[in-house]
């Protein structure tokens, strides 16, 4: 097909001055293939708008070259526009010449503006359309973990219609809601009841995951039961497998037994219909190794309200600074000094020793600058947050890193943190790290939203972005090991061929398989080699 | 090519820190050509070794910071081939010096300038700037 280019030029109301425009058109119009080159002061506006709706749709052109601001501000709209009106988005090429041309020199830059408009101009030639299609997905959801996390998202996303199987490992549901008191022992049984009770969503206990292939809106699981395997597919997996406590044994000098207890062993002794003995002076420790994290912060204090409202009994919080960053925190903290816990904050290690069937505690106190010896009846001891035990099996099952604790490593901790470098894959809550409350529930929003925009019926994606030409491919599996998002299959196309295919939904278009192919077999329209060499070609040219 | 720069941008970081650094108006040396790349790691040898053929006094591969790359390894695999592009043109009598890769954030338009200046300098010394 003949190709027929429009130019367009904005000054940007005007205020490009070290900028010739009618120079410029005047060089530009004698090129080939170029049917006409405008001069607009506001692209971006309505006035704008209707100058490139007209212009293209009289001279009928097929290739758009715009010479503006940054393609950062102007790429959508001006796509979005061309797509308006007929005309295949990606056969649109910028020119950027406010930013990183006017702006960015002082005096007069009108040749390196015209030679930008023409490296611009010789990729628009190279373009081609790109189609989109409706790409249909399986839209049932698998979640894996029964606790709070794993639960709250179940509903969230049967609430919104979309099919759940939840698999928790145990025999039942409910994960480390057992032993958190406070703002968790409240949905302990509502929870479990209302998960029971959603039709859309399917409990499948004392299960785990054996094996997971495919990509997004087409993941084959392999589930295990017992010894029984059954094979299952979803759209899409959220993780939500938690976390472990553990009393570490080297920061502790005594070992745990009846007086000193773990966080767990106390919410079984709170829990218990009738208390043994109500002990008269309980004392709490962390801080003991390290500078300790939200998550044990927010489990003591919810701990000590709810040993003080049962039991009545004293209580001593030891640490040395108790770190109220999460959400509801601070007002936690403060309930806890009105209701009369001691909070004892201390430099130096403490020394901890029993003391006649009771533990005696020894610490200089920072604030009173004196020594306090405490006798108690009970001491809850500093756990460490750790990622729960079947982390590391997962993620070499499913091929996704962990990061240097254990947990779940997110694709980008900044931009997406709640998404693995496989798309589709999702973490949720304290499998990727020490998160409060409010930051988990975040996570469940999130991650909620972005399986509905994923999966909902009609997903449209670009089909051929990047390509993998079978003739040329060598299926010598480089861009399988390469691709950082797990896009890449190998794909049977006739009785003796097989060749690498990437999958339009999972592909996040990094070019990586495209530069890195051996047999040059890949190509990534918009940024193929040959566009990016004309680019090239056209510097200095004119 | 008559002594220009060609400078491979990351559209994640360098591309946007060239364009802070034109809204900051900080000045960059006019000889510079940004070519827009949704990765470092989409930069090839061959565009590397082809824009300094067409005459490029140096070639820039600029992308995320260590680490915080959008497709985890693209700018490291982006390091790995300007290092190895240097050893073909010192294998060929060309200076490996015109090659080389920065990595910069979005928000570090500074850096930007720091790095196109620099390589400037670097042809001044070694006598290719034009």
């Amino acid at each position: 097909m003949q190709i027929k280019m429009g130019i367009f030029l904005c000054d940007c109301g005007g205020s490009l001055k070290n900028i010739d425009f009618p120079k410029i058109s005047g060089n530009l119009e004698n090129l080939e293939d170029v049917a006409f080159v405008d001069i607009s002061h506001n692209l971006c506006l309505e006035e704008g708008t209707r100058a490139i709706t007209s212009r293209v749709l009289t001279e009928n052109v097929n290739r758009v070259v715009i010479a503006a601001c940054s393609p950062e501000f102007c790429e959508r709209n001006f796509a979005g526009l061309l797509e308006k009106l007929r005309l295949n988005p990606n056969l649109l090429s910028l020119a950027n010449i406010r930013e990183q041309c006017s702006w960015a020199h002082e005096g007069d830059v009108t040749g390196k503006a015209l030679e930008l408009i023409m490296m611009a101009a010789d990729r628009a030639q190279l373009l081609q359309p790109v189609e989109t299609k409706e790409i249909a997905v399986n839209n049932e959801v698998l979640v894996v973990g029964g606790g709070f996390c794993g639960m709250k998202s179940s509903l969230e996303l049967s609430q919104l219609g979309i099919r759940t199987t939840l698999i928790e490992r145990e025999s039942t549901l409910g994960g480390k809601l057992r032993e958190l008191e406070g703002f968790y022992s409240s949905q302990r049984e509502t929870m479990i009841k209302a998960v029971e009770k959603e039709e859309n969503i399917e409990i499948l206990t004392s299960t785990e995951v054996a094996g997971v292939e495919g990509k997004i809106g087409d993941f084959s699981v392999r589930i295990r039961k017992g010894k029984k395997e059954t094979l299952r597919s979803f759209g899409a997996i959220v993780f939500a497998t938690g976390y472990k406590t553990e009393v570490a044994a080297g920061d502790f000098p005594l070992k745990p037994g009846v007086n000193i207890i773990s966080q767990e062993r106390l919410a079984q002794l709170l829990q218990a219909p009738t208390p043994e003995a109500k002990p008269d002076t309980v004392g709490f420790i962390f801080d003991l190794s390290d500078e300790n994290s939200r998550f044990p912060t927010l489990a003591t204090l919810n701990s000590a309200l709810t040993v003080k409202q049962r039991w009545g009994s004293e209580i001593y919080v030891f640490c040395k600074n108790v770190k109220v960053d999460s959400e509801g925190a601070e007002k936690l903290y403060c309930e806890a000094r009105e209701q009369g816990v001691v909070f004892l904050k201390f430099d130096e290690k403490p020394t901890i020793s029993a003391d006649d069937g009771r533990v005696k505690i020894e610490a200089k106190d920072v604030l009173l600058g004196e020594d306090v010896t405490l006798t108690c009846n009970l001491v809850v001891a500093e756990e460490k947050f750790l990622p729960s035990e079947g982390t590391k099996g997962l993620s070499s099952l499913l091929k996704i890193r962990t990061d240097p604790q254990g947990f779940y490593q997110e694709e980008n901790v900044h931009l997406y943190p709640v998404s693995s470098e496989r798309k589709g894959v999702f973490f949720i809550g304290n499998c990727r790290g020490d998160l409060g409350l409010g930051r988990v529930l975040t996570d469940i929003f999130s991650v909620v939203a972005k399986i509905r925009e994923l999966l909902s019926p009609g997903v449209v994606a670009e089909v051929d972005r990047v390509k993998v030409d079978p003739q040329k491919c060598v299926a010598c599996l480089t861009c399988i090991r390469v691709c950082p998002h797990n896009a890449v299959q190998l794909v049977q196309i006739d009785s003796e061929k097989v060749a690498a295919d990437i999958s339009q939904l999972a592909c996040d278009r990094c070019g990586i398989c495209a530069a890195i192919c051996p047999a040059k077999a890949i190509k990534f329209e918009g940024y193929s080699d040959e566009q990016i060499l004309a680019q090239i070609k056209a510097i200095g040219a004119s | 090519m008559n002594g220009e720069i060609v400078a491979f941008c990351c559209e994640h970081s360098a591309y946007v820190a060239a364009d802070a650094a034109g809204k900051q108006g900080l000045h960059c040396p006019e000889n510079l050509r940004i070519i827009r790349v949704p990765c470092a790691g989409r930069v090839d040898i061959i565009h590397i070794l082809k824009a300094v053929e067409e005459g490029a006094v140096a070639v820039l591969v600029l992308g995320c910071e260590d680490g915080l790359c959008q497709h985890l390894t693209g700018n490291v695999r982006a390091k790995e081939r300007v290092k190895y592009s240097e050893t073909l043109l010192k294998e060929i009598g060309i200076d490996g010096r015109r090659v080389a890769m920065f990595n910069l954030a979005a928000n570090a338009p500074h850096k930007f300038i720091q790095a196109i200046n620099e390589m400037n300098e670097r042809m001044k010394e070694s006598g290719e700037e034009k």
